[in-house]
């Protein structure tokens, strides 16, 4: 899930200053067949390619993979989100709520919370829900959903995700890629990496 | 028609102060095909020229003929066919109350503008306010004095770097192109002059130069309850672009409408014209707003659009954003809000869905599902129907 | 002969310490055999120069932009010509191949930005992308959708330029000192350039040449030879001596 700096600040560091954080923490390599606990969880997957995770994080019990860079390919686990908790880091709990998952949020109303927190972060208007169906995920019932949205590099991507609400709280991976060549291309290790999710 | 014009300002609660107000300017003449002079101008033109192709292009641009040529029509009407010549204007589908005009003639209409202005009148308001940033050349000016003033954010962006922040460099590339467009921000004295000299071409146009002041009453109302529902001491009016480094609000509503000339107040405002126009839009682009997690805002523009009337579609746009946030109490009435629109409407098949969401969730399943089967009847194709259908009973398979 | 190319050539111009490099590779097993009358086409290079303010703020200069533009154009035919290909400006697009060229534009920034960031230069590389680099492989492709751009039917390979100069202030380096001090490095001067082949039939990444510092005033003919010369020094089949610095 990519998210980044408000526009006008962006802009402002992405062309007028180049800043090269120096020490980043690095980022770790996942091999292939080698099972992994992800996002501090006790949620467990199984790649069937290598992968990438980033050192850096979209929020409070998330983890990001890649293979080329998060804005080509992003796989982000959202390992066990409590009730009243949004799905990314807030800029401001005050000024710029994100909206919350709930202990009434239903199923069917994650695709429309995924997508409620897309346009308020980006203040945007281009997100688009393609479908939502009834989907198995962490051997539990749950909704797989497919989604678009243009960001403000121009890029239409498209995101699938999985969902599933277990003990009040909310699992969900989630990958997002340019459709042009790059969702196609990583489609299916992100649906052999999502059926392989275990809760251990 | 004096009388009339006072008795307006006086239901506005506008106070007019002394009698010396100043006498509403001419507008310049207008200055014919103009060409960039300067390093500076010729530069920035450049640049500009760029920006637009790639806005053209963009996915992000609301391709409807009809509707783009009604905006450049009422910017027509308000500046006059021949200064209106050099102009083309872009909807950009974003949910903010705003517009730019950049220095070679590129208007952006910003989508959240249309929830936001009621009749041409007000249109014409806001659209002739950044035609006269424009006439005046400000942004070259502006780009000048920029020059200082980003060497202040520069510092700040380092700052903010030693506080780490997570995602400094999640930024993909060289946004500074982005179809947006520039970041243009006046100074107080260039917004007053761009208002006179926007009120100017409205009071010599055939709308109520009067809605200038109102668009200004109307954002100050709407920032200042969105501001309460956050729970927020003081309304922060930089949260809305267009307004971002513009005059008090309060001064600006109380000099609009003292510059509005007072025969003016007799004319037609376009609202019906207005509304007719923008009637196939407006659900789309409060669904828009109303995803955006800003509750007491919405609620206003919900509000204020019902002046007009209720319709079904504004029932629905309210009952999801009650049952987005969610409180057992904003779901009770939730379903109120849909059952409302479902009245108007009996074949709104989202309504259904919202009102069968709703009752779900307030202990009412049974007749949960039969909204939503009703839901499902109305539109079986819908993205979501396998899910829907999840919900229901295993024996209710039909009607 | 399959071969990576990896310069990292140090630029005698003032920039902060992590900026200062240049890289270029080409996909494993990618040949350009010299004199094999290649047709290029070359999509709208986005030359921009200007100067640069304290906040960083550019400065745009057409005049400075025009005279780039022209001048490494000029540059390039006559490199390419020496080199045996062909070089052809892309047509002008309308419509909807207006907006597939757009966005393919956009995906290359977003791949050539992903190549610099994550697998050309040393601090955030993914270990996938540290491990391709030991075993020689450049694996970056914008897909099969570029043999339906205007102008790739006839054409064998699509050439993207991208290069913006500013020339800073002296503002600007006194906030340097200040930045590092904080773990950030700030450019003063921007001299960024890449250029990158792509294989019109497959969609694949052939070579990339990025370059945060880049040397030449790209105002003058002569600097913008040089331009190109950095630019297209790894350029496949190219005999063109590397320069080391300024």
């Amino acid at each position: 899930m990519s998210f980044h700096l408000p526009k006008m600040i962006a802009t402002l560091v992405a062309a007028h200053l180049l800043l090269v954080a120096t020490a980043a923490p690095a980022h770790k390599l996942r091999l292939r067949g080698e099972a992994v606990a992800v996002a501090g969880s006790t949620v467990t997957v199984t790649p069937s390619r290598d992968w990438n995770t980033l050192s850096r994080k979209v929020g409070k019990n998330t983890e990001t993979w890649t293979v080329d860079g998060e804005q080509l390919n992003d796989v982000t686990f959202f390992a066990g989100i409590p009730a009243g908790m949004p799905l990314v880091r807030e800029r401001s709990k005050k000024r710029d709520p994100l909206p919350k998952f709930t202990k009434t949020t239903l199923l069917v109303e994650i695709p429309e919370l995924l997508e409620g927190t897309y346009r308020t972060y980006k203040n945007s208007g281009s997100f688009r829900l393609l479908s939502s169906e009834p989907g198995r995920f962490l051997g539990k019932d749950g909704v797989s959903f497919a989604y678009e949205f243009i960001d403000v590099d121009e890029l239409t991507r498209r995101g699938e995700a999985l969902a599933a609400i277990i003990d009040d709280k909310l699992y969900m991976i989630t990958f997002e890629a340019p459709r042009l060549n790059y969702f196609d291309a990583m489609a299916s290790d992100f649906r052999a990496l999502a059926s392989s999710a275990v809760l251990r | 028609m004096k009388s009339s014009a006072a008795l307006l300002l006086l239901m506005l609660g506008v106070t007019c102060g002394r009698g010396d107000a100043q006498t509403t300017p001419l507008p310049p003449p207008y200055a014919g095909a103009y060409q960039p002079q300067g390093v500076d101008e010729i530069g920035l033109w450049r640049e500009d020229d760029e920006s637009e192709r790639q806005l053209a292009v963009s996915n992000l641009v609301v391709r409807d003929e009809k509707l783009t040529a009604y905006v450049k029509q009422v910017l027509c009407d308000t500046v006059g066919e021949d200064r209106c010549k050099s102009v083309r204007v872009y909807i950009v589908r974003e949910p903010t109350f705003n517009a730019t005009m950049s220095p070679n003639g590129t208007m952006r209409v910003f989508s959240g503008l249309f929830l936001r202005v009621h009749s041409e009148a007000e249109l014409a308001a806001v659209l002739g306010h950044e035609f006269g940033h424009f006439e005046q050349r400000h942004s070259l000016a502006d780009f000048k004095s920029l020059r200082s003033g980003t060497d202040v954010l520069a510092w700040t962006a380092v700052l903010v770097n030693l506080a780490a922040s997570y995602n400094t460099r999640r930024v993909y590339r060289d946004v500074e192109l982005s179809v947006y467009g520039h970041l243009y921000r006046y100074n107080r004295d260039q917004e007053r002059e761009a208002d006179r000299l926007g009120i100017a071409y409205l009071n010599k146009s055939r709308l109520r130069p009067q809605a200038a002041s109102l668009v200004w009453q109307n954002i100050m109302a709407e920032v200042e309850v969105s501001a309460r529902h956050r729970g927020l001491k003081k309304p922060n009016f930089n949260v809305i672009a267009f307004t971002a480094t513009h005059p008090p609000h309060g001064e600006r509503a109380n000099y609009l409408s003292v510059l509005a000339l007072p025969e003016g107040a007799d004319r037609d405002s376009g609202a019906d014209r207005y509304r007719a126009m923008l009637a196939p839009w407006i659900p789309l682009f409060l669904e828009d707003q109303v995803r955006l997690n800003d509750f007491g805002g919405s609620e206003y523009l919900i509000e204020a659009l019902a002046q007009a009337g209720w319709t079904a579609g504004l029932w629905f746009a309210r009952g999801e954003l009650y049952r987005n946030r969610g409180n057992q109490r904003d779901l009770v009435q939730a379903a109120d809000f849909y059952a409302r629109a479902i009245e108007i409407e009996s074949g709104m098949a989202d309504a259904h869905r919202g009102l069968g969401l709703s009752l779900m969730k307030t202990g009412r399943p049974s007749d949960g599902q039969k909204a939503l089967q009703a839901y499902l009847d109305l539109k079986p194709g819908a993205s979501d129907a396998n899910m829907i259908r999840m919900m229901l009973p295993k024996e209710v398979t039909g009607p | 002969m399959i071969w990576l190319a990896i310069v990292a050539s140090v630029s005698a111009a003032v920039t902060a310490p992590a900026a200062a490099q240049e890289r270029s590779a080409v996909k494993q097993g990618f040949e350009l055999a010299a004199k094999s009358n290649k047709k290029i086409l070359l999509f709208r290079p986005a030359v921009r120069v200007g100067a640069q303010s304290t906040g960083g703020l550019f400065e745009p200069n057409a005049e400075w932009t025009e005279q780039a533009k022209a001048n490494i154009e000029a540059a390039l035919h006559q490199f390419q010509e020496s080199l045996g290909n062909e070089v052809v400006a892309a047509p002008e697009a309308y419509g909807d191949d207006a907006r597939n060229l757009h966005e393919h534009m956009a995906l290359f920034a977003a791949v050539s930005q992903s190549v610099i960031e994550y697998q050309f230069f040393v601090g955030n590389r993914l270990p996938t992308k540290k491990r391709d680099n030991k075993t020689q492989v450049f694996d970056w492709s914008l897909g099969k959708g570029v043999a339906g751009l205007p102008g790739a039917a006839d054409a064998d390979y699509g050439l993207f330029i991208y290069n913006r100069d500013a020339y800073g202030s002296t503002g600007r380096k006194v906030l340097q000192v200040f930045a590092a001090m904080g773990g950030v490095s700030v450019t003063s001067g921007e001299h960024v350039g890449y250029a990158g082949l792509v294989d019109l039939k497959t969609g694949e990444l052939l070579w990339l040449n990025a370059d945060a510092a880049m040397g030449g005033d790209v105002r003058e003919k002569d600097g913008s030879e040089k331009r190109v010369r950095q630019l297209l020094e790894d350029f496949p089949g190219s005999d063109i001596p590397k320069a080391v610095a300024e």
